[in-house]
């Protein structure tokens, strides 16, 4: 081992040296080689053993797997990646489709149906893993009434995210922009130019939240992501706000005149998307009449902003045509997507949904410069985003004892992984059991989030010394309440102690999805064996030594063929999915 | 011995205990966590006192809910609104025992019948509060659009503005609110230290977080518990696996995010093992039958929630609760698009449910012991966009109780005008004339904080009203 850390980059040999001090002080020194012995040829670059590779996948799947580890460590990180990046999206909406064929009705259901499909066993799991952390951000919800009737709509919003996962930020705002189901959750769709006469003026739903959820935030952000402090001698940090109403009034006039692609130019106010719902699938149109040509619209101001004084010039030519309404949007997007803070805020999110919900404004600036300039001077290219997330030392590092790096997982990647690590097998090939779904052991489906904040905000911090009172974040705590965790952590013990393909028992749901533990049984007359088998695939290798010593104590006193040689597997899985120390992700 | 080291110290001690029992670590650390620290405020008498935040999320278009119908006032209101208006013939009257500020004659929006009753009856329990928003200072519109006077950030923004609204003060941190500052510094005299005083039925919310205390959630339908931790004696596999996961719920976790997780999920177990007991007790018939509406018809969810918290009120004896604060919400008030619509379905509710809910705390005979009054992150703008507003600032509320001096209006109603409106900060975004701080003040003023203690929570609320006397009058003088 000691080898490969001097082989390491220079600039990742801290991190390494920081991962290897945490493996000290939690008193385990060289194990995650227990079932992958370097009996094949690794990559130079990493991972050099299992937990390190469990650990990565945790992040940039929806968990690992035995054959995917082994994978990983022969080809290493750099090779993954580039695969993954390659990998075209695994689409959601043909699933529907294939519902919709049998004949079935499709509801909301079928959507949670085909992201957990694609979840387990989509070959592009990066950008399945990457389209729920965007769906999180760009955040449209089946909850709005405007699109709750529209499945395969908010489907194809989905897709939309998987298929630009790794494409250009810009590029994506705008197809989020004019897709007509964003359209719709934010008011954006139909929006039309002031008529003074009755007191009406444009929408302002869309224009403030593309820039305080999609794009900027509220406050001018420095490069690492922490808060511009306008006055450093005033204690207390004075931000600065990133726009104003006059802004936020400025793209409501640009963000006019939109709706369904087939829509004739005389009827802007009354077309429908077409009898078999063809608008839904297409890019919003414009329509000049109704978009607010007359009057300059203040945009936003930034150091090197294009626009003068991010001002849009009023554009009342006579022969203004959709073309200008569509000159507007891009010069508005051009204006948002230019803002310094773009890469910080953007990178920050990132961040928390796959690797930790405190990184170090360090690490945040490192992302943050890839997002400003992928090294070929494109901005915005999220491939490059997330590779630069994913190998940062901060993420590959495990965190110090007593560090705050990593996060609650959230509860759609606890029972993915579970079902991933355990080969989940469902008796109609179907993944659509009730109690998983509707949701409701959870408040998390994809798509599903309570309004357009997501199911949780970036900076919720629970109350009490811990997060709070130490100055921590801990987004997905906002979900964990009594009844959630209730209901959830009864979910994943009923999916390994009850759900398991060996159980005979006769009161047994035979539609039930069910995991494999065959291989954990014949595993469990090494109580060790098994322990370090489970710590690789579920914790990457962050099982303390406490926790460890507490569940040998624990198996070691149930009889090997307890349960029919299935009662270790089930306490010692279960044990481990309930524990404070699965439930945070290192 | 600081409550870090006091709860290290009984950790350490814990680990490798045989005879070691996580209910009475877990229910001793609530207690010690709840009792060391914080300055302690015993609010005084066994007198039960309640607060139900009844918060109306998305932003309540309360220019809508409460209409002027006399004529002059009307035309005003309806030159301003245009499509939104309601129909004068539609507006339900309220007759007032005292004038509104503007001499207008005022009405309840046409779905809110059960709320108009209400108001009208001999001792009305129901007070109206008008234009109550976030503020720093009071602030003219001159004031406001020259930066003279400071307002608060973000105005305008749901998260921001909804935070405003349930912190002590505009210009707090945002994690805190005034409902979990009324937790933190204060209890009552025979007051259960073991159950969080703040109940949510609405899940996680700003208003009842504190530094310390930690809002427990109850769903509409009750409490449900954690299979693996019943105490199911005789079936020892059971037991024994109990035993070991109390043991890593109860181990030398080195994460923050670890502990804060087995403090979520201890927390849970506790109050689950007390609210579940009590909640077994037969329900009170009566107080049952003021919410059946709220199972018909595919359901009410403010009206279910609003149900579970007078059945928790009517075992507060069994939890030994004096003083308790609760949380309920609905949502869908952000009512860009389909207002006339969506606010109708939407009051409606808040109606029904305001006036089961005042119905069933004098069915229980504590009717001049509970408050209810709403809260909304703002109201919104007087102009539309077409079928809908966007984001305002100020709006009216209610507050009903037994001890409301009701049927009266509280506060300065803003002007309604079309142009040169000079209530209006920009847009149609009126400022609000009653700050939030007021606001809750007088509620919190009610459940017991004395004056004395008044800016350990609400540092900025003498900045408003007049000397000596910056609370509304709804609850007393």
């Amino acid at each position: 081992m000691s080898n490969r850390v001097l082989r390491g980059a220079p600039g990742q040999s801290l991190a390494v040296l920081a991962a290897l001090a945490g493996l000290l002080c939690a008193g385990i020194a060289s194990a995650g080689d227990l079932l992958f012995t370097a009996s094949f040829d690794e990559s130079p670059e990493g991972p050099y053993n299992d937990y390190e590779a469990a650990r990565f996948l945790t992040q940039a799947t929806f968990g690992p797997t035995r054959a995917e580890i082994a994978r990983l460590r022969q080809i290493g990180y750099n090779a993954w990646l580039n695969e993954q990046l390659a990998v075209p999206f695994s689409a959601h909406q043909p699933y529907l489709d294939q519902i919709a064929a049998i004949p079935e009705d499709v509801y909301h259901n079928i959507r949670y149906e085909a992201f957990v499909q694609r979840a387990l066993s989509a070959p592009d799991q990066l950008r399945q893993r990457v389209a729920l952390a965007l769906s999180e951000i760009l955040v449209v919800s089946d909850q709005s009434g405007a699109i709750n009737g529209e499945p395969f709509a908010l489907a194809h919003y989905y897709d939309l995210l998987g298929s630009n996962a790794f494409g250009n930020y810009r590029s994506l705002l705008e197809k989020v922009t004019l897709d007509p189901v964003m359209g719709h959750y934010l008011s954006m769709f139909r929006n039309q130019k002031p008529d003074p006469a009755n007191n009406v003026r444009p929408d302002e739903n869309y224009a403030r939240e593309i820039m305080q959820l999609f794009s900027i935030g509220l406050v001018e952000l420095n490069a690492d992501g922490t808060v511009i402090d306008a006055d450093p001698g005033t204690p207390g940090i004075q931000s600065v706000p990133t726009y104003n109403q006059d802004t936020i009034r400025g793209f409501a006039h640009v963000f006019t005149g939109w709706a369904w692609f087939n829509c004739p130019s005389n009827n802007f106010q009354f077309c429908g998307p077409g009898a078999t719902g063809a608008g839904w699938f297409q890019p919003m149109a414009p329509n000049v009449t109704f978009h607010a040509l007359e009057g300059d619209k203040q945009l936003l101001v930034y150091p090197g902003v294009s626009l003068p004084a991010g001002v849009l010039a009023a554009d009342a030519r006579p022969g203004a045509t959709v073309q200008t309404v569509r000159d507007n949007l891009n010069a508005a997007l051009d204006n948002v997507f230019g803002h310094p803070n773009v890469g910080p805020f953007l990178s920050r999110r990132l961040i928390q949904r796959l690797v930790s919900s405190n990184p170090s404004p360090a690490f945040v600036q490192r992302v943050a410069s890839k997002f400003n300039n992928n090294g070929s001077n494109v901005r915005g290219d999220l491939g490059a985003v997330l590779r630069a997330i994913l190998l940062d030392p901060e993420a590959r590092a495990r965190p110090l004892v007593g560090s705050a790096n990593g996060k609650l997982r959230e509860p759609l990647l606890r029972w993915t992984q579970v079902w991933r690590a355990l080969s989940a097998q469902d008796p109609n090939g179907r993944f659509n059991d009730w109690y998983v779904w509707y949701p409701y052991a959870t408040v998390q489906a994809p798509l599903h989030a309570n309004s357009v904040f997501n199911f949780f905000l970036p900076d919720y911090a629970n109350p009490g010394v811990d997060v709070a009172q130490a100055g921590l974040f801990s987004p997905e705590f906002q979900i964990e309440t009594d009844t959630y965790l209730t209901r959830f952590t009864n979910l994943l013990d009923g999916f390994v102690t009850w759900q398991y393909s060996g159980n005979n028992s006769q009161f047994l749901d035979p539609d039930i999805t069910l995991v494999n533990i065959e291989r954990e049984k014949t595993l469990s007359a090494n109580v060790d064996l098994l322990l370090e088998h489970l710590d690789v695939l579920l914790m990457g290798g962050t099982m303390s030594p406490f926790m460890r010593s507490t569940l040998k104590n624990h198996l070691s006193a149930i009889p090997v063929g307890a349960g029919n040689g299935y009662r270790r597997v089930t306490d010692a899985l279960s044990l481990i999915l309930v524990s404070p120390e699965f439930a945070i992700e290192k | 011995m600081k409550r870090r080291d006091f709860i290290h110290k009984s950790l350490c001690a814990s680990v490798g205990s045989a005879a070691f029992s996580a209910l009475a670590l877990k229910l001793n650390l609530a207690h010690a966590a709840s009792s060391a620290g914080a300055p302690r405020i015993i609010l005084g008498g066994a007198d039960y006192r309640a607060l139900v935040l009844v918060s109306l999320d998305g932003g309540n278009d309360a220019f809508n809910m409460l209409i002027p119908r006399d004529n002059p006032h009307y035309a005003t209101y309806a030159g301003t609104r245009g499509i939104l208006a309601v129909p004068q013939a539609q507006v339900l009257p309220l007759s007032a025992l005292n004038a509104a500020s503007d001499g207008a004659l005022y009405g309840l929006h046409p779905a809110m019948p059960e709320l108009a009753a209400l108001f009208n009856q001999a001792s009305s329990p129901i007070a109206v509060v008008a234009n109550v928003g976030p503020l720093l200072f009071p602030i003219t519109k001159t004031e406001f659009q020259n930066g003279s006077v400071p307002a608060p950030a973000q105005l305008f923004s749901h998260s921001d503005q909804g935070t405003f609204w349930q912190t002590p003060n505009a210009d707090a941190d945002g994690r805190v609110g005034w409902g979990g500052r009324l937790a933190d510094l204060t209890t009552a005299v025979g007051q259960n230290p073991d159950l969080s005083m703040n109940i949510s039925l609405s899940g996680e919310n700003v208003f009842e977080a504190g530094e310390n205390v930690v809002p427990y959630f109850v769903s509409p339908d009750g409490v449900e518990g954690i299979d693996m931790v019943q105490d199911i004696p005789g079936w020892t596999e059971h037991q024994a696996r109990r035993a070991a996961i109390n043991a890593l719920l109860n181990g030398p976790l080195a994460h923050p995010l670890e502990r804060a997780y087995s403090g979520k999920f201890r927390r849970t177990v506790g109050n689950f093992e007390q609210v579940n007991a009590s909640l077994a007790l037969p329900f009170n018939a009566t107080v049952e039958s003021r919410f059946a509406y709220a199972d018909a018809n595919g359901g009410d969810y403010l009206g279910r929630q609003l149900r579970m918290v007078a059945r928790l009120i009517n075992v507060r004896s069994n939890l030994s609760m004096q003083r308790q604060v609760f949380y309920v919400s609905m949502g869908g008030f952000d009512t860009h698009d389909n207002q006339l619509l969506n606010q109708a379905d939407l009051l409606a509710s808040l109606s029904r449910g305001l006036a089961a809910f005042h119905q069933a705390t004098v069915d229980m005979g504590v009717a001049g012991q509970v408050v209810s009054f709403t809260g909304s992150e703002f109201g919104r703008t007087l102009t539309n966009n077409g079928d809908g507003t966007d984001h305002g600032w100020g709006g009216h509320h209610f507050v009903v109780g037994g001890d409301v001096q009701g049927g009266r209006y509280y506060g300065r109603f803003p002007s309604l005008v079309t142009v040169n409106n000079p209530d209006d900060a920009a847009y149609g975004q009126i400022i609000p004339t009653t700050s939030v701080d007021q606001y809750a003040w007088s509620l919190a003023r009610w459940y017991g904080l004395a004056d004395s203690d008044r800016d350990l929570i609400f540092p900025n609320v003498s900045r408003f009203g007049s000397v000596g006397h910056h609370h509304l009058d709804f609850l007393g003088a």
